[in-house]
């Protein structure tokens, strides 16, 4: 029994300490859904309720709802458009990036390069995402100026594509590196070229980190807003551009905003749960490797 | 079915020298073993032939074909890794089938042969299998299906059998010397553990520091190495060593110990009137080649007992012979404990006496 009581004690003392390590993680859940939250609920508003409900907005205690400013968005082509904008340009500037990439993740971790060095490429590329990009915003307008390109998907697909592709090759390099090399040498000796040694062996093993790149550069791709609003006017605009938009003379419409900024979100959600599913399956992949 | 040679074959990473002029020949159909210590070098030598590794300088021939400048797929070999090198995201029958897949097999002969491996390795059972789900044995011997399952000119395997445990090692021995003389393919087998290449070799190379020591069969390695380093690599217990001094009686050359003065054989002599280089040599014998008793015999010399080690089937004496360190292997049935007097007599014609300070044998 003596032996008992600490035990007791022990257990009791570990699920307080549950309880209030779940307390504050609640209080950050919270803090960071605030913001979401209140979209949801200014978007269900009259325009003329925005700023006029009583407590934090509760739909149906606090106000009536309703969806007027959901119907009244959907009906814009303006909306399809950025939303349209938004996904051929982040899917193909990842698509670009993880093409272009891919290969030169690998070849930094498998090859040695002598005139310059694996490490200060590999540097090189990390300080394309030091550089302040505004930098690089006059270069570009007079670029796809020139090419007649401006207001383009494919500007902007070829400029974000830039951005994202150190992402991809300092991510996937390490994972590379960490591979064993001797299952890309079994497929060498078993009869791979140099080519398919990366393409089924390589990359099916990196595809966690592959994966979690691919949504870092989707969620950069999807939130970019300075080029968007430099290379583009209307036909290219994507959705923070449209976000933006809902500022006009006759002030912000908080009532669009929010309803745009919800329906932006989307994508990248769907995208995150879609990806988690892959890293998850990539990580316990990963435990055999050894 | 080929034959191997590799001829002044060198290996350089960087300025560190991996392998030194090394030459080897392998007629079709050995099982040749290369064998050292890790660092030695046997590993580079075994992914030259493989080519995963650039050669430095020198040539590598399968037959007739000089194959230095070849990539790993067009030289027909198969390797098997030290740690197997599985590919985790594919099944035990996908593992296997790779090869024939990336050479484009037809799906029957394929599922044909790949079963057929599966059989003679007893892993039917298994194919449905990731690796992440087999044990150590059934990883290893997916590994030497996937090898076998192209039936190669040439087996490489580095080490195949390591890390495995102690029973199951010395079972796939067995298997794998069966294995090869069923298959009667040509195989370079890299171990650093000499049991394995001394019982599953036709020909050893022995390498130490990226040279080759020496090259013979498992017998002429144990019973007549060349320097005194092959001599106490191979062998267990190791050999015992022992300063000694050449000394001539009369023009009978003799090996004088603090603890005894002993002559050499006629042949012995005969050898060493050749090349006798200096006083000071090291004199070698193994084990189970060095009489021990608790009672004086004729011709005996007094030794005392450190430790005595009973294995079962042998007992391993650790003795003391005039300040030098003997490990003698005899009968279970000693009885000397610790610290007591013991009696020691050497089986001259087996004993070997290295020069110093180039531990080049004499005989």
């Amino acid at each position: 029994m003596s032996e008992e009581a600490p035990r007791q004690d022990l257990v009791r003392r570990r699920s307080l300490a549950d309880a209030w390590w779940s307390l504050v993680a609640i209080a950050v859940a919270m803090l960071f859904f605030f913001p979401i939250y209140w979209a949801v609920s200014t978007s269900l508003r009259r325009p003329a309720d925005t700023f006029t409900v009583s407590g934090v907005g509760i739909p149906w205690v606090h106000f009536t709802p309703t969806l007027d400013n959901w119907l009244l968005e959907m009906s814009q082509p303006e909306s399809f458009r950025a939303f349209t904008n938004s996904t051929v340009i982040s899917l193909s500037a990842v698509t670009i990036a993880l093409l272009l990439g891919l290969p030169a993740a690998y070849a930094l971790a498998r090859f040695k390069f002598f005139r310059v060095p694996n490490k200060d490429i590999t540097v090189w590329f990390l300080s394309q995402r030091v550089l302040p990009p505004v930098a690089t915003a006059v270069p570009f307008f007079i670029a796809f100026s020139t090419l007649e390109l401006l207001d383009t998907r494919l500007a902007l697909i070829v400029c974000t594509a830039t951005f994202i592709l150190p992402f991809v090759v300092v991510i996937v390099r390490q994972t590379f590196f960490d591979l064993p090399i001797e299952l890309e040498e079994a497929a060498l000796v078993d009869g791979a070229s140099y080519l398919s040694a990366f393409l089924r062996v390589a990359v099916p093993l990196a595809m966690p980190a592959i994966a979690a790149a691919a949504l870092i550069m989707f969620a950069f791709s999807w939130n970019e807003y300075l080029f968007a609003v430099i290379l583009t006017i209307k036909g290219a605009a994507t959705m923070p551009v449209h976000i933006a938009g809902g500022a006009d003379t006759r002030g912000v419409q908080f009532w669009f905003v929010a309803v745009r900024s919800l329906i932006a979100m989307i994508p990248p959600v769907l995208l995150a749960l879609l990806a988690q599913r892959y890293i998850v399956r990539g990580l316990t992949l990963g435990a055999v490797k050894g | 079915m080929a034959s191997v040679r590799i001829a002044n074959v060198w290996k350089y990473y960087g300025k560190t020298v991996a392998v030194k002029d090394l030459n080897i020949d392998c007629p079709d159909g050995q099982f040749l073993s290369v064998l050292g210590p890790s660092g030695c070098g046997k590993s580079s030598t075994l992914r030259m032939l493989a080519g995963l590794e650039h050669i430095s300088a020198g040539d590598i021939y399968f037959g007739e074909r000089r194959v230095n400048d070849l990539p790993p797929k067009a030289r027909d070999i198969a390797m098997v890794f030290e740690n197997y090198a599985l590919y985790p995201h594919k099944t035990v029958f996908e593992n296997i089938a790779n090869p024939l897949r990336l050479r484009g097999t037809d799906g029957a002969t394929i599922e044909r042969k790949v079963r057929a491996a599966a059989k003679m390795l007893e892993i039917e059972h298994l194919l449905d299998r990731k690796p992440v789900e087999l044990s150590g044995g059934q990883k290893q011997r997916t590994a030497i299906g996937r090898a076998i399952v192209r039936e190669p000119q040439l087996f490489l395997f580095d080490e195949p059998i390591a890390h495995l445990d102690a029973k199951l090692r010395a079972h796939m021995r067995g298997e794998l010397k069966l294995m090869q003389r069923r298959l009667g393919t040509t195989m370079i087998y890299v171990t650093h553990d000499q049991l394995e290449a001394m019982s599953m070799a036709d020909r050893i190379a022995v390498m130490h520091e990226g040279v080759l020591q020496q090259f013979g069969t498992p017998q002429e390695i144990y019973n007549q190495p060349v320097n005194e380093w092959v001599a106490g690599f191979v062998g267990e217990p190791p050999m015992n060593f022992l300063d000694v001094e050449v000394v001539d009686e009369d023009g009978r050359l003799c090996l004088v110990h603090p603890g005894f003065r002993v002559a050499v054989t006629a042949a012995q002599q005969a050898l060493l009137r050749q090349r006798l280089s200096g006083r000071e040599a090291r004199m070698g014998i193994r084990p189970d080649e060095v009489r021990i008793a608790t009672a004086t015999f004729p011709g005996a010399l007094e030794a005392r007992v450190r430790v005595s080690e009973p294995l079962g089937g042998d007992m391993l004496v650790d003795a003391e012979l005039a300040g030098s360190r003997l490990l003698v292997k005899t009968r279970p049935d000693f009885t000397g404990g610790m610290g007591a007097p013991c009696w020691v007599a050497f089986d001259v014609e087996r004993w070997h006496l290295f020069e110093k300070p180039s531990g080049v044998a004499y005989f």
